[in-house]
């Protein structure tokens, strides 16, 4: 099995082979983005390889820093303003403020500008009936323009669309007619979803995606059947659920980003070895910790993802809370005089201090660095040398009275207690008691700092995996291939009305195993539909469908669960009043190979040694002496007791002083309070 | 100095479009004209195509536009 995660500076390339775990790291590379991928499978090798799964930050980047394609949007005349507009919702913070901007509207930064964003004069009404006919002389009139500015896409959004596409359909031949071989998308095949802002933003996606990942996929799939790998090559998406290439290029805006949600079904993963099914899984980057919760082996997910706040697209993705607390974190002195960590990160460029590539602001990895909990000399696997000097300076020149060990010290308790606040607020805020759950730390951060939030935490235990570094590529081999479809219909659940609902579910179904063709055999049906309580605004979601077909006998149950479902979620019930479907989906989840724990010898829980004894500093008024451990030689059953500094290849692991680690069956490192885990 | 306005006597208003020599940037028509528009952040000078629509420039316009408020008047007449 092969993982690759493309991020914006590196190529990870993971390979499962024999339960063996090797990776390479190749730089990415911006113009040729498919070549380091092929390269790091070439260092690993691809023969026998049986699927290789693929995910990426290029297209997220790529819409974070506008660097995208030209393209054209075409919608009904008057509404062209709704990718400006977005929901019109404002994050809380700027509700008092007057200058605060919709980062994608047009006094902004744009995903299209308002010039190529032209009005189609056609009007259908929500039963799909006509009110106005599509006016084709003008839609060309506006197309010439469009190819006048030499647009290299276009996505197409009319108004109740995903009731009836014929607009669509022929403003997409009339585009091909004017344009040529361009990328379109057209909302009605999309995400034949209601409310229009969403769907249009999907497809305005949808064709960026297009247009990024066409070329790419093919040149991977080309270079990897050079290198003899005759396997599947899957993509992964926002929920970092798998779909073979084609699939993809098919709903490309489904595979935007995978970054976090890899990290969450990892867990799931391990959990599943180690026997833990309610989670809190903490990744620990440079600039942040995702924190997504698991409840009985299943993560949280969403029906949209949002890349910027209020813009969304309608793909299935993970909940995942964001704290902007990691390594890259900027230490800094507050107005009032208080030392605060983050939300600014010094990224990769320039980096933290110590890298020596110019930044000069001091951060968490600087401060782990001075208190010696990172070895200058083996950071990273040695592939760079960390500046200790540099990391002092950085330090020294915040404008402060506090001393020199007050500056590091609060600078590493107060990132800590900053992750810990933020995966309490997780649990609260989905109801669940944090000391049922076991806290996953991962992500090359995750073990230097989530002990020191074990304090404040309350939680059953911290588990740090085995290659914490890779852990979120490994998610990539523990996923499933998902194919889904959904679409609207305004439908109140009757029995009368049971015949349409089958109908809709039964249709998507057909078409979703058209497109798997034989990997349906076996596969999984899920089913489930979005709906509200008559005269609401706004959907519960995710309500799950009874197997078997849908009629004035079983429809009673989908109205009863959609009752307890919203109970659940909000906490009154209100079974007298009718309920009203709104979106259906279907899932059909065809199994993929995934990576395999094995345990290793059981061994009694034994008092190791440690390899030598190190200096730490400023985090007590004196220096203390700790215990240096090399991870790769700890049995199953070490048991080590802080403070101690347990060190891999990607990460290191700090122990705190009344701490105690132990390693599990499946070389993970089980950390608690006090006595023995 | 009165400070009421008139009754507007043409059935629709519209600003004043001055053209401006150039090629528009994203067309390459040219069609380019000067003129004040309101939008998000107040009012904006700007030079747009008349073809496409597309703005070749952009600059913050006076706060309040065309309209002078009474007190800027007088300290401005005076």
């Amino acid at each position: 099995m092969l993982g690759v995660d493309v991020g914006g500076t590196f190529t990870d390339v993971v390979s499962v082979r024999d339960g063996r775990i090797e990776v390479t790291k190749v730089p990415s590379d911006a113009t040729r983005p498919a070549d380091p991928v092929v390269e790091g499978v070439r260092r690993l090798g691809a023969q026998g390889q049986e699927i290789f799964n693929h995910a990426s930050t290029m297209g997220l980047n790529a819409v974070i820093t506008r660097r995208l394609p030209k393209i054209g949007f075409l919608t009904t005349e008057g509404h062209r303003d709704m990718l400006d507009r977005g929901r019109v919702w404002r994050p809380m913070d700027a509700q008092t403020d007057p200058s605060w901007r919709r980062s994608f509207g047009d006094v902004s930064r744009p995903l299209v500008p308002r010039y190529l964003r032209r009005g189609v004069r056609e009007r259908l009404l929500a039963d799909g009936s006509e009110l106005l006919p599509l006016d084709a002389e003008q839609a060309t009139r506006q197309l010439e323009l469009l190819a006048r500015c030499d647009v290299e896409g276009v996505a197409i959004c009319l108004l109740n669309s995903y009731v009836n596409p014929a607009h669509e359909q022929r403003l997409r031949e009339l585009t091909r007619e004017v344009l040529g071989d361009v990328a379109v998308s057209i909302s009605s095949e999309t995400s034949p979803l209601a409310k229009e802002y969403a769907r249009a933003s999907t497809t305005v996606i949808d064709v960026f995606m297009r247009l990024i990942f066409t070329e790419y996929a093919h040149e991977i799939d080309a270079g990897l059947r050079d290198l003899g790998f005759d396997g599947a090559l899957n993509f992964a998406d926002c929920a970092a659920t798998l779909l073979p290439w084609q699939e993809a290029l098919e709903q490309p805006f489904r595979i935007v980003f995978a970054g976090p949600a890899a990290g969450t079904v990892s867990s799931i993963r391990f959990g599943q070895a180690t026997g833990d099914s309610n989670l809190l899984c903490c990744d620990v980057g440079g600039t942040s910790t995702d924190i997504s919760l698991v409840v009985d082996g299943q993560p949280f997910v969403d029906n949209t993802f949002e890349i910027e706040h209020d813009l969304i697209i309608n793909a299935l993705s993970t909940q995942i809370s964001s704290v902007g607390a990691g390594g890259g974190s900027i230490v800094s002195i507050s107005a009032s005089g208080d030392v605060q960590v983050g939300p600014g990160s010094a990224g990769s460029v320039p980096g933290p201090a110590c890298y020596g590539r110019g930044g000069d602001r001091p951060t968490i990895t600087d401060a782990c660095l001075l208190i010696g909990i990172l070895d200058p000399e083996t950071f990273a696997g040695g592939e760079l040398r960390l500046d200790v000097e540099a990391a002092q300076r950085a330090f020294e020149s915040l404008d402060t009275r506090l001393r020199f060990d007050q500056r590091v010290a609060f600078a590493y308790r107060i990132v800590a207690a900053n992750i810990a606040g933020e995966v309490t607020n997780v649990a609260v805020r989905n109801g669940v008691d944090p000391r049922d759950f076991t806290v996953v730390a991962y992500g090359a951060a995750g073990p230097m700092l989530l002990p020191a939030a074990l304090e404040e935490l309350h939680v059953k235990r911290l588990v740090i995996p085995p290659h914490p570094g890779l852990f979120s590529a490994l998610g990539l081999l523990s996923t499933d291939l998902v194919y889904y479809d959904s679409r609207s219909a305004y439908v109140v659940l009757s029995p009368e009305t049971a015949p349409h609902i089958q109908s809709v579910f039964e249709e998507m179904e057909q078409r979703l195993r058209e497109r798997a063709g034989s990997a349906a055999d076996g596969a999984v049906v899920r089913r489930s539909f979005d709906g509200r309580l008559w005269g609401q605004s706004w959907e519960t979601p995710f309500v799950s469908v009874p197997d078997g077909p849908i009629t004035a006998e079983t429809i009673g149950e989908l109205i009863d669960r959609f009752h307890a479902e919203y109970a659940r979620r909000f906490g009154p019930s209100f079974p007298y009043i009718p309920v009203q479907g709104v979106s259906y989906r279907v899932e059909l989840i065809v199994e993929a190979p995934k990576v395999e724990y094995r345990a290793g010898e059981p061994g009694g829980a034994v008092d190791v040694e440690p390899d030598r004894m190190i200096e730490l500093r400023y985090l007590s008024p004196e220096p203390f002496a700790a215990g240096e451990y090399a991870r790769e030689r700890l049995p199953v059953g070490a048991r080590i007791h802080g403070p101690a500094v347990i060190r891999e290849t990607l990460a290191t692991t700090f122990v705190l002083g009344g701490q105690t680690a132990e390693v599990g069956a499946y070389g993970e490192l089980v950390i608690s309070q006090g006595g023995a885990a | 100095m009165s400070h009421s306005f008139p009754r507007p006597a043409e059935p629709f208003l519209s600003v004043e479009r001055r053209p401006v020599e150039g090629t528009c940037p994203e067309c390459g028509a040219r069609d380019l004209a000067e003129y004040p528009v309101l939008s998000e952040g107040g009012w904006w000078d700007v030079v747009k195509c008349q073809t496409c629509l597309a703005s070749a420039s952009r600059e913050p316009g006076p706060l309040f536009g065309v309209y002078v408020p009474l007190g800027l008047q007088i300290t401005r007449d005076h």
